[in-house]
């Protein structure tokens, strides 16, 4: 792609060509434990590829330059912003949604008004599972810290961290 | 933690109030709402992902378009090239006209596509040749606002000071847009909007069909504050001709950057005011000059100070509205309120600093009513008032200020309609075509239904958000709840009077000696039937109550807001500690939903008064910030402990919630500030450089 396409996010001006952006690149991935094998545009984004190509909805896109964090999956067992990556590097990789968390769990979220609009809580979710499955990482980071890649615009964050702190059994939550 | 041993006289409460107490464990709301302990109905689908928002409606041979947008603040689009555009694979049409913008973002053409790839691939190969002009992008680049000259003769104090807020982006996670999906002879357009109807009825010819032929749906809203309210939008009036030429469906959301620059905001405000008042704390003349920065629109940039929550005799207000080079202003939570309460408390601040009284006291003093007073005594007592100290007597680096504002909203009810429906099985379904933008409609609508009926809420299902359900009125101004719920519990009370009229020719009795209590129908005080048997003997399609509701039903709700922060004098950084938000909203429906708009308010509030600020290049007129990055919300770690407390006194009937919260916040933000620090920022966001810089001033 080179400097010809570096531009501000409105990019009106560019002189790119498509001529070398035709191909694609057949890649496999593992999504949700099953195997997915598709072609995709070497400039497509996972969350892209999720929403529009394999009807995996449930990952938002809030701010598309990894800010808010609605369109949080995890990646090899790390959280990432699905926005961010281009869906040709999660080849070999393990990739998990929300919709493959088990909805059984997630009664303590629902209880402490974790969600308002819902729009965030997708990504809030993803995170918190993956908080829930690595407690070991609350030993030196607290849920407020660990919580700050996804934001909510409507009711904030306590909502979300007394529902972790219910969910996980940690009763630090960090509150300032 | 904060201890406070306050015995609260809230009716039902209990006599401790523990102030870290956990979102789940409020005991001072307990016993205040009509259902203290339900979540979300909504909750599991919203938790797990499968709530279906109008973005998420990928239908199948869709196309996705978006607009080609001004990237300056005044400039001529002089030529066109899209020939390398329009050979990017999957492009279908691409269609731009050259015109002069005069703010960016400003649409001047789209490009459509198979695919969000091709769409953004083509956008990026674009040749637009455009022909900068100067711009204005400010109220100051227009007007000189100085100080006022004048005082009272008889005034032992006159304070004279300038007030400015920024330019606040509503920012709803879910942007602007949505799908159109037209077969020729019917329609139907996934909405992401506050107002399902407004929708249908805003389309005019655009989708060349009539109201009923087409059907608008939003089941699930992102996020609005004010800037989905009226018709559909750009963005959906260019899905509606895409689908009808093209004969699929069409798929056009905003992006960010389109998000922030052309979807509406909270105008700036400049409050140039001077005060006086006698040594008492009694106001006996003043002028206030309030200037909104409405950038292209021509209005809408209303500064709500004096708010006439305070007396102040002989104060003379005058507002004008200033254009320059930026997208325009829409309603945002409370219009032209959090800006005029910043400059009215703050300078109120100023004022009882001037007479050295306390604040609180002058507050109280000037407050329009008792409902004020008593919510101020109450609230003092649970921030700790006590242990403030005067106004710059600090000298320690870590200062800790004490500040309250107050807040009022009126409602009227624009009216609606609702259906129940009983069904022989003992289901019973609830409509209301009302949309619910996060704010709980789906949950109260059918709290209202079981409560009005007599039955568990688990055997209500509700359905909302389509503009083939009874017609509701839009989620602005707070009005839905006012209206939808008692026109809710109305529709139910038929249904239900309709069963026991069955019951009653059945068995020769009056429909009278019925009642339902806990899922059981009684006769005469007496068990009769289970709740499903009873229903049973309706006929197949079950029986059906509706109401409406006209105009009218205007009730006032208040609320008053205490902050604590520690201000560090070395970086200054500002840290909200602690805020109570004290707040009326007559009865309140559901308590967790109520509790959440409260503390939602809350953080829109501290969120403006702390970083959000739409930042424009003087020399383009770009903003530079258009995105979650720079332009900085609330998260996570800056949030303090925020008390929500639902004032129930002596209250009836639904009230407005959603606007008031989030009015006095900045405000009371602004004062902690001033108290803990000993001089005033009169400009938001408090951001550190201007803290420092008032330090700075306050030392020398």
């Amino acid at each position: 792609m080179g400097f010809a396409t570096s531009q501000s996010s409105m990019n009106h001006q560019s002189t790119q060509s498509s001529a070398t952006l035709n191909g694609t690149i057949a890649i496999r991935f593992t999504l949700n434990g099953r195997e997915v094998e598709i072609a995709v545009d070497p400039t497509e984004r996972l969350l892209d590829t999720l929403r529009y190509r394999l009807n995996l909805p449930g990952s938002k896109e809030g701010c598309g330059e990894g800010e808010c964090g609605a369109c949080t999956v995890t990646i090899d067992d790390l959280p990432a912003n699905s926005c961010l990556v281009p869906t040709f590097q999660v080849r070999g990789c393990n990739v998990r949604t929300i919709e493959s968390i088990p909805t059984s769990s997630l009664q303590p979220m629902l209880e402490t008004g974790a969600t308002q609009c819902g729009a965030c809580t997708p990504g809030v979710v993803v995170t918190a599972n993956w908080i829930k499955e690595h407690s070991s990482v609350l030993a030196s980071h607290t849920l407020r810290a660990l919580m700050a890649g996804n934001l909510c615009r409507c009711t904030g964050y306590d909502g979300i961290i007394d529902g972790l702190e219910k969910w996980i059994g940690n009763p630090k939550g960090g509150r300032p | 933690m904060i201890k406070t041993d306050v015995a609260p006289t809230l009716a039902g409460g209990p006599t401790l109030i523990p102030t870290d107490m956990p979102t789940t464990n409020r005991p001072m709301n307990m016993g205040q709402s009509m259902d203290d302990n339900t979540s979300r109905l909504d909750g599991v689908a919203k938790i797990t992902g499968a709530a279906k928002y109008s973005s998420d409606m990928l239908l199948p041979n869709a196309v996705f378009a978006r607009f080609v947008r001004c990237p300056f603040g005044a400039a001529n689009l002089e030529t066109v090239d899209d020939s390398a555009a329009r050979k990017v694979p999957g492009v279908i049409d691409i269609e731009i006209t050259p015109k002069a913008c005069t703010y960016n973002g400003q649409p001047v053409g789209h490009v459509v596509a198979e695919s969000p790839v091709a769409v953004n691939r083509a956008l990026k190969a674009l040749k637009l040749n455009w022909k900068k002009d100067s711009v204005k992008t400010s109220i100051r680049d227009t007007k000189q606002v100085g100080l006022l000259k004048g005082n009272a003769p008889d005034a032992d104090v006159t304070i004279r000071a300038v007030y400015s807020t920024p330019v606040q982006t509503h920012s709803s996670l879910e942007t602007h847009g949505g799908v159109v999906d037209h077969k020729g002879d019917k329609a139907t357009v996934y909405a992401s909007t506050q107002g399902t109807f407004s929708v249908r009825d805003g389309f005019g010819d655009a989708l060349s069909l009539k109201g009923s032929d087409f059907e608008v749906v939003c089941e699930y809203v992102g996020g609005g504050f004010g800037s989905k309210l009226g018709g559909p939008g750009k963005e959906l009036m260019l899905a509606a001709k895409l689908s009808q030429k093209l004969k699929r469906p069409a798929y056009v959301m905003c992006n960010r950057a389109e998000e922030h620059l052309d979807t509406g905001n909270r105008p700036s405000s400049v409050t140039s005011v001077w005060l006086s008042l006698k040594k008492d704390g009694s106001v006996v003349g003043g002028e206030v000059m309030t200037y909104g920065g409405v950038g292209v629109a021509n209005g809408g940039g209303g500064c709500n100070v004096p708010s006439g929550r305070y007396t102040f005799a002989n104060v003379n207000k005058s507002h004008e509205d200033v254009s320059f080079n930026a997208g325009g202003p829409r309603a945002f939570r409370a219009p032209g309120r959090p800006q005029g309460a910043f400059a009215e408390e703050l300078m109120l601040d100023e004022a009882a600093a001037e007479l050295g009284m306390d604040p609180l006291a002058l507050k109280r003093k000037l407050a329009i009513d008792d409902v004020y007073r008593e919510m101020l005594d109450q609230g003092a007592k649970l921030i700790g008032w006590g242990e403030r100290k005067a106004n710059g007597s600090q000298t320690s680096v870590m200062r800790t200020g004490f500040g309250v504002g107050i807040a009022g909203w009126g409602s009227a009810s624009p009216g609606g309609n609702a259906e129940v429906v009983i069904h022989p099985d003992g289901s019973v379904e609830s409509r209301t075509g009302t949309q619910d933008i996060g704010t709980g409609q789906r949950t109260t609508m059918g709290i209202c239904t079981a409560d009005a009926i007599g039955i568990p809420l688990s055997m209500v299902t509700v359905q909302i958000g389509r503009s083939s359900l009874p017609p509701g009125p839009g989620s602005g101004g707070s009005v839905t709840s006012p209206t939808t719920a008692p026109t809710m519990m109305n529709a139910a009370t038929q249904a239900r009077t309709k069963l026991f009229e069955v019951l009653a020719r059945q068995g020769g009795d009056n429909a009278a000696d019925f009642t339902v209590k806990d899922g059981v129908v009684l006769k005469r005080g007496e068990k009769f039937l289970s709740w499903k048997d009873a229903c049973a003997k309706l006929p197949a399609d079950g029986v059906m109550g509706s109401a409406s509701t006209g105009d009218g039903g205007k009730g006032n709700s208040q609320g008053v807001q205490f902050v604590k922060v520690v201000v560090d004098c070395e970086t200054g950084i500002i840290y909200p500690k602690h805020v109570i938000a004290i707040q009326s909203c007559g009865r309140v429906i559901c308590r967790k939903t109520a509790e959440s708009q409260i503390i939602g308010g809350v953080i829109q509030g501290l969120s403006y008064g702390m970083f959000e600020n739409r930042i424009l290049d003087r020399n383009v007129g770009a903003m530079v910030n258009p995105n979650l990055e720079w332009y900085k919300i609330l998260g996570p770690c800056e949030m303090p402990h925020i008390e929500p407390v639902l004032w129930a006194h002596g209250q009836t009937g639904v009230k407005a919630l959603g606007e008031p919260p989030t009015i006095p916040t900045a405000g009371a933000l602004a004062c902690a500030v001033f108290n803990a620090i000993g001089a005033p920022v009169r400009h938001l966001p408090l951001t550190p450089d201007k803290v420092l810089s008032a330090l700075e001033g306050a030392r020398s």
